[in-house]
């Protein structure tokens, strides 16, 4: 378990990236590629930032597809954060209903294995250090230490 | 440092570039770019859906030149792994990029595929 430095008064979290976009998976790759970039010029080696990437490619597609129903009226918000020891938080909300994080099924589970979907928040919580969903579950915060 | 983005600057070209062959039973797929949520998914999805529906059952994807698979890349693969077995054939892998292994080893899909190191021996396979 990595130490929980986000309560440290000495590590206030500064501001890398703030973006509202419209709900339209189309515009996923651009986020995501911006965010890839951001944190190359921050020295983050590429494993951490593939990892970072697909992590919020998921939770992007989640945002627009579960809580925007696809609706390009809506809108997502993203926000790309540090603290002072380089440790990465994303934070991806929107405005739909939530979810309930802790229902949704394993899918590692033999008689899921052959699914195609259902694997987006897994592979969230495996790719990054700490995951959390606050709200009503329709804002996901991401750690990567 | 704030970054921000114009709308116009959220929409980008195809990320994923689709080359289908055939070689002798087998349709040889090789994909470049990003297999993720979005046109390349549906782009993908299209390319297998109309080869099914052609009647073809053996297909190799060549993964080399693909940076990023997510779970709806994931999920199409699956699908089209098990519904090609069902009528008899297979879907076989080439050259996933160790960051693709990772990521379909970390959801438990990995060991249901056969992976190569080439296109040819994925292909003589079927034989």
């Amino acid at each position: 378990m990595p130490p929980d430095f986000r309560n440290n008064q000495d590590t206030a979290l500064s501001e890398l990236l703030d973006l509202t976009i419209p709900a339209d998976c189309e515009a996923i790759p651009k986020i995501v590629d911006t965010v890839s970039e951001v944190l190359e010029r921050r020295e983050v080696p590429e494993q951490k930032r593939l990892e970072i990437g697909l992590a919020l490619q998921e939770a992007l597609a989640n945002a627009i597809v579960h809580g925007c129903g696809n609706d390009t009226s809506k809108e997502v918000h993203c926000r790309l954060q540090t603290d002072s020891h380089r440790h990465i938080l994303i934070t991806v909300s929107d405005p739909g209903p939530g979810f309930r994080p802790d229902l949704v099924p394993n899918p590692n589970n033999p008689e899921n294995l052959y699914a195609d979907h259902g694997r987006g928040v897994y592979l969230i919580r495996q790719l990054m250090d700490e995951v959390t969903f606050q709200r009503r579950g329709n804002e996901i915060r991401m750690w990567k230490f | 440092m704030i970054v921000g983005l114009q709308p116009a600057a959220l929409f980008g070209e195809d990320e994923l570039d689709i080359n289908v062959r055939k070689r002798l039973q087998v349709q040889l797929v090789q994909l470049r770019g990003q297999l993720r949520l979005g046109q390349g998914v549906d782009d993908f999805r299209r390319t297998i859906d109309e080869a099914m529906e052609g009647g073809d059952t053996c297909f190799v994807i060549n993964l080399d030149e693909i940076s990023m698979i997510d779970s709806s890349g994931i999920g199409l693969l699956v699908r089209y792994l098990a519904s090609t077995k069902q009528r008899g054939g297979s879907l076989k892998l080439v050259k996933p990029s160790p960051f693709a292994i990772k990521t379909l080893r970390l959801v438990g899909v990995l060991n249901l595929f056969e992976i190569f190191d080439d296109d040819d021996s994925a292909v003589e396979s079927f034989a």
